[in-house]
């Protein structure tokens, strides 16, 4: 996935488009957001200027699906979870959630850097007659059991079935996640990072190689625009994000002093790099 | 329990006098205890195997006796009723509106079974309350095309012989988890013989590694 | 023999491990596990055929196209329509929670009819017998012009029944809520002629100079401006904001002009100034009185003086207007709904008249309405003529609170699609005006303000269960003209608000019973839309126009030659109170859903705390985060501050949309209706309510 942050209105509309998608339930009070259940969360930042040089951005955050060091499918929280609820899908370098696993120890939202799990305190409870409205396609879970972003998974079981009984390919428009279909803006692109023909390929460029300055980052872009989110970890997020201002991108990270510079120059090695 | 207390009567004296006799009075204490040991055993295990799963799952019966066999012969098929939609989805079992492209207020036939049907759910517009027998739990998604189709899989693999049933057997459900008892399986071990007789998720799993080299993927078969 | 200890032990181990060798064991263990997994408390989903149906979504004026997904027949998402022509697929966080509308146990389930303080349930019979019984008295007593309406529809079928009834009873006075579309034809009928409206070609303009609007937050058809927005990198297409906040607009723009808020008018003539002095304005545009003033009042040092921008930036900014191949200037603070004024939005067409920006491709474009209705000549008996005839009692709807607050002067009200008591700036008074009506008749859908206090309720089933028309409008350029249609049957006792006039009309005979005498609503729409209506139910919408009105229409400029003047915030304080919009939150007769709610910032609601926006240079010993208290000449108010740079020093920004005050927790009971704390100025000759703002005072808590 790739998200133009320029593009981004903070409009909300990839949150509402997820809960809905996806069976989040809602509670009379949502004030304290550390409790608020939203897989896919819009961040506000700001530049730390003064007006008239204030500048904000909106930085929509679902789950990054981190391919972990190296990309070799160990994501901080798959890593860590005792039940095995959470795994890594080599076929398409989704990080899934089964909730009649978890047992709700929470280690998987210690390690995950990026806070994109969300913890049921309570039992998700609809007013009366709103479970009306709720999709079969994604179970509604329980208290004490995690969830976070699936990328839609379900949407890939439904455009795979329709591919397999007419006997094709699923194209790029049939798998598309719930937040990237509502965006009025149009600033997230979901596709297959791998496949050339796809649109997210084509902004992001991964690099399949490590990257030579840091051997844990795997598929870093060769788009000067484009940025991971604390990219450095190597964590190998799924999810890029792209802006034409340059403190967006270095707010992408924390830098100590001096370490900008380098990052700022260096970009996904090209194809004469090993 | 007459057969121990008999044997425990006539057995030995029981190894109670320790400090008068030196002799073979601990064998005969154990004795009767290895016998109290084997009796209680043994009626355990078998009430394990044959009394325990009467108790576990409770019979039922489906609202009405259907017979597969004459529909089959009827349509011709299996996908007449179960079918593929346009999207890839799976039909699953066809509600009321699928039955009534052939069957109306008249009864077609003279079984009492139609009889039931035609007054109790197409008159009234009623969806038959079938119970189903293969029904798994909602963190579970079956892509009926990727095994079929896909796959190649014939319906009987899992289903068993069922399109050739001329009556409903009756629906076994495990007074515990509320699931049919053909999940786990009729054996009461969870031994099976035929593909059809469990259905498990180490069952898929068992398959997909045979067939496809790995278990499977979390997210392909759960949402 | 003896059964002692021993055989007991033997029986005892003999069982555990029988059972333990036995399949129990392993069975249970297995049963306990499926079982702590069955959690019958929490709903399973029904699963089934999928399907879409395609309808138009009508919270707001934007009228995008909606498809609704299904689960054999059971609605389960709401997105953007991919080929519709005004959003394309987009789609906003209200719209797409509208689901949540649709099954809220909050909604009015049935008829209502107050008996004392409380409301008791009666079945549509009932109420439509009881509303024709009260109205044929009035009919009797010969005052038909004392039936008002205040009404949220513009434009419409919907909006043409209303209007047909109380001509066919006999009233003139029909009010509409400020919304932008009424702003910008009460601006196009002062400057070009009744009748017409204002369209921005947002999508060809290659320099767009917005005068405060919130274009990427709720402006207009939300979607079609964040779309037109979002193209503008491919476009090489400019944006610059006026503004005297750091809103999300501004910071999208290219370049921000800070103005002092209130004085966007101001600007706007000052360029129109700039612009006729250097003579760079369109050749036939007829200016003399109207330059006169300018040159006038609006030299570049006054402009200074009044809006904070200096005089050099603004003659730079009017070159680059000018300069441009296809500008245009945009009017409307914010969502431009209210705390609008003539003057502002007549200053700012005013700019795009002198710079030849009239029916031009990426200009803005004097519509005529969309023409597609014939409904047939309606009935009117000498009372109803006689009554219709009569002058109204006020002139618009802020005006009508004040009458009716002091002298009374409506025996009865409908209320159709609005929230008087809570959208309003000063409710209270509005509670007051609405309290001297004898017999109000709410069509609410929820029990809002309003509805609260109404006689009956003739609950209207919401947009997903309706057939209706609906028009594009809020200054888009392009003129469509889609169908909403049903997506399930009515879930509560509702009925179509067409259809409950329909019976009303019918129940009270005569002229009026002929003039409504459909057997429907849905056989009314068919009837009126005639000749589009196979396209409309085929397609689901018909694309009316879609390019620059030919010809360019004269412009009037003896309205600003006037030299109107500015509403002055009134009050005293050291700050000036100026009510902000959030795209997350829902204004006017809209409520936001529960999960529109879910997404508001906590730095815009914190807990059940307002969070209001200071410059902290001037926010003296208050702290961010402190608790205060917020005083106008209207009331006062418990905020919490929030510190934002963003903001110009002396202006606090407070949401719009918080404070709604009825029984829902979920979306109620949180945060202050900005409306509690200001109280309108009207303008004069408008009738608007041009407060934009008001004197406050902050002071710890």
């Amino acid at each position: 996935m790739v998200i133009d942050l320029d593009k981004c209105t903070g409009c909300g509309a990839c949150m509402v488009s997820c809960m809905s998608e996806n069976n989040v339930p809602f509670k009379e009070d949502e004030s304290d957001k550390k409790l608020s259940i939203t897989w896919m969360r819009v961040y506000k930042l700001t530049n730390g200027k003064s007006f008239p040089e204030a500048e904000i951005v909106y930085l929509p955050r679902p789950c990054q699906h981190c391919g972990g060091i190296g990309d070799h499918g160990h994501s901080p929280c798959v890593s860590v979870c005792p039940a095995t609820a959470t795994d890594y899908g080599y076929d398409t370098g989704i990080v899934s959630q089964i909730y009649t696993r978890c047992f709700g120890c929470r280690y998987c939202m210690g390690a995950c850097p990026y806070h994109a799990r969300h913890f049921n305190w309570w039992d998700p409870k609809w007013p009366e007659g709103m479970e009306n409205y709720l999709s079969p396609n994604v179970s509604p879970r329980m208290r004490g059991v995690v969830e976070k972003c699936s990328f839609c998974y379900h949407r890939y079981q439904l455009a795979r079935e329709q591919a397999i009984v007419e006997d094709r390919e699923i194209e790029e428009k049939e798998y598309q996640t719930a937040c990237t279909t509502a965006c009025p803006a149009g600033a997230i692109v979901f596709g297959d990072l791998n496949n050339p023909a796809h649109k997210v390929h084509q902004i992001v460029k991964p690099d399949p190689h490590p990257d030579p300055m840091n051997h844990k980052v795997v598929g870093k872009s060769r788009n000067p625009k484009v940025f991971r989110l604390l990219e450095r970890l190597g964590t190998n997020p799924k999810v890029y994000y792209m802006s034409d201002r340059e403190w967006v991108r270095k707010a992408g990270d924390n830098y100590l002093k001096g370490e900008w510079e380098n990052v700022k120059t260096h970009h996904g090695a090209s194809s004469s790099h090993g | 329990m007459s057969e121990l207390e008999n044997k425990a009567n006539d057995g030995p004296e029981d190894g109670a006098h320790h400090g008068t006799d030196n002799g073979p009075k601990d064998d005969k204490g154990l004795g009767l205890g290895v016998i109290f040991f084997m009796g209680a055993f043994l009626v355990c295990f078998l009430s394990g195997w044959l009394l325990f799963p009467k108790l576990l799952y409770s019979k039922k019966e489906q609202p009405f006796n259907f017979d597969h066999k004459l529909h089959a012969e009827e349509t011709g098929d299996c996908e007449t009723c179960h079918f593929f939609r346009e999207d890839g989805t799976f039909s699953g079992i066809p509600g009321l509106q699928a039955c009534m492209e052939c069957h109306t207020d008249e009864p077609m036939g003279e079984s009492e079974d139609e009889a039931v049907f035609v007054e109790e759910y197409v008159a009234k517009g009623k969806e038959v309350p079938w119970l189903i027998y293969a029904k798994q739990p909602d963190c579970v998604f079956f892509s009926h095309a990727a095994h079929t189709v896909a796959g190649g899989m014939d319906c009987k693999t899992c289903h068993g012989h069922i399109g050739e049933s001329s009556s409903s057997r009756p629906y076994e459900e495990n007074r515990i988890t509320g699931y049919s008892r053909d999940i786990w399986g009729k054996n009461i071990w969870g031994i099976k013989k035929n593909s059809w007789d469990r259905m498990k998720m180490d069952d898929c799993a068992e398959c997909h590694l045979e067939k496809m080299g790995h278990k499977g993927y979390c997210f392909q078969c759960h949402k | 023999m003896k059964i002692d200890r021993r055989s007991f032990l033997g029986l005892g181990l003999g069982a555990a491990a029988g059972v333990a060798l036995s399949p129990v064991g392993v069975k249970l263990t297995d049963d306990s596990s499926i079982w702590t997994q069955n959690w019958p408390w929490t709903p399973v989903p029904e699963d089934g055929k999928i399907t879409y149906d395609r309808s138009v979504c009508s919270l707001c004026p934007g009228a995008c196209g909606i498809s609704v997904k299904k689960i054999n027949g059971r609605p389960v998402k709401i997105e953007g329509l991919d080929d519709y022509p005004i959003n394309n697929g987009g789609a906003c966080p209200h719209g797409i929670s509208g689901l949540q509308y649709l099954y809220d146990p909050a909604r009015i389930k049935t008829p209502l009819k107050k008996n004392g303080n409380k409301f008791e349930k009666i079945s549509w019979d009932e109420a439509i017998s009881l509303v024709a019984q009260k109205l044929g008295e009035i009919r009797k007593s010969g005052t038909p012009e004392s039936l008002g309406l205040i009404t949220g529809a513009d434009s419409g079928s919907m909006a043409q029944l209303f209007e047909r009834f109380m001509d066919a009873f006999g009233s003139p006075n029909t009010y509409n809520m400020p919304s932008l579309e009424s702003n910008l034809a009460l601006t196009a009928a002062a400057l070009h002629g009744a009748d017409r409206n204002l369209g921005f070609d947002l999508d060809h303009s290659d320099f767009i100079l917005s005068f405060g609007a919130a274009i990427i937050e709720g402006w207009g058809s939300p979607v079609a401006c964040i779309q037109a927005n979002a193209s503008r990198r491919e476009r090489k297409a400019k944006l610059v904001q006026v503004d005297y906040r750091l809103s999300n607009t501004a910071n999208a723009a290219d370049k921000i002009i800070a103005v002092k808020p209130g004085t966007e008018a101001d600007l706007a003539l000052g360029i129109c100034a700039v612009l006729l002095a250097k003579n760079l304005i369109a050749g036939d545009v007829n200016t003399s009185a109207f330059a006169a003033m300018l040159a006038k009042e609006y030299t570049p040092e006054k402009v200074e003086a009044i809006t904070g921008v200096k005089a050099a930036d603004m003659e730079a900014l009017a070159m680059e207007f000018i300069k441009a191949k296809a500008p245009v200037a945009v009017p409307g603070k914010g969502r431009g709904d209210v705390g609008q004024s003539l003057r502002e939005f007549a200053a700012v067409q005013a700019l795009n008249a002198l710079a030849d920006r009239l029916n031009k491709k990426g200009g803005v474009f004097v519509m005529y309405p969309a023409d597609y209705l014939s409904f047939s000549e309606n009935v009117m008996d000498d009372a109803a003529k006689q009554g219709a005839s009569k002058a109204k009692l006020a002139g618009s709807v802020n005006e009508l609170v004040d009458k009716l607050e002091k002298d009374g002067g409506l025996s009865a009200l409908f209320i159709y699609n609005a929230n008087p008591c809570y959208a309003l700036n000063n409710p209270e008074k509005v509670k007051v005006a609405m309290d001297k009506v004898g017999f109000k008749v709410s069509f609410s859908s929820f029990m809002d303000e309003t509805a609260l206090r109404s006689d009956v309720v003739l609950p209207a089933s919401i947009f997903l269960e309706r057939l209706e028309d609906v028009v594009s409008g809020g200054g888009l350029a392009k003129t469509v003209v889609g169908l909403c249609r049903p997506m399930v049957k009515p879930i509560f006792d509702t009925k179509h608000p067409g259809d409950a006039l329909i019976l009303l009309a019918q129940a009270m005979g005569d002229s009026i019973a002929q003039s409504f005498s459909w057997n429907s609503y849905d056989a009314c729409l068919e009837q009126v839309t005639g000749k589009i209506w196979d396209t409309l139910s085929g397609d689901g919408y018909v694309v009316i126009d879609d390019k620059p009105p030919v010809g360019t229409p004269a412009t009037d400029f003896t309205f600003l030659a006037s030299a109107p003047k500015a509403a002055v915030p009134m009050g005293e304080g050291d700050y000036t109170l100026v009510p902000v919009d959030k795209m997350r939150l829902a204004v006017g007769s809209m409520i936001s859903s529960p999960f529109a709610v879910k997404i508001i910032s906590d730095k815009v609601l914190s807990g059940k705390y307002s969070v209001v926006e200071i410059n902290p240079a001037t926010a003296g010993i208050l702290k961010d985060g402190d608790i205060a208290v917020l005083k106008t000449a209207m009331g006062k108010a418990l905020v919490k501050i929030g510190f934002n740079e963003g903001i110009m020093p002396g202006v606090i920004g407070m949401p719009r949309g918080l404070g709604h005050a009825f029984n829902n927790p979920y979306v109620a009971g949180k945060g202050v209706n900005v409306n509690d704390l200001i109280g309108p100025v009207i303008e004069p000759g408008s009738g608007l309510d041009a407060a934009f703002g008001i004197k406050a005072t902050l002071s710890k808590a």
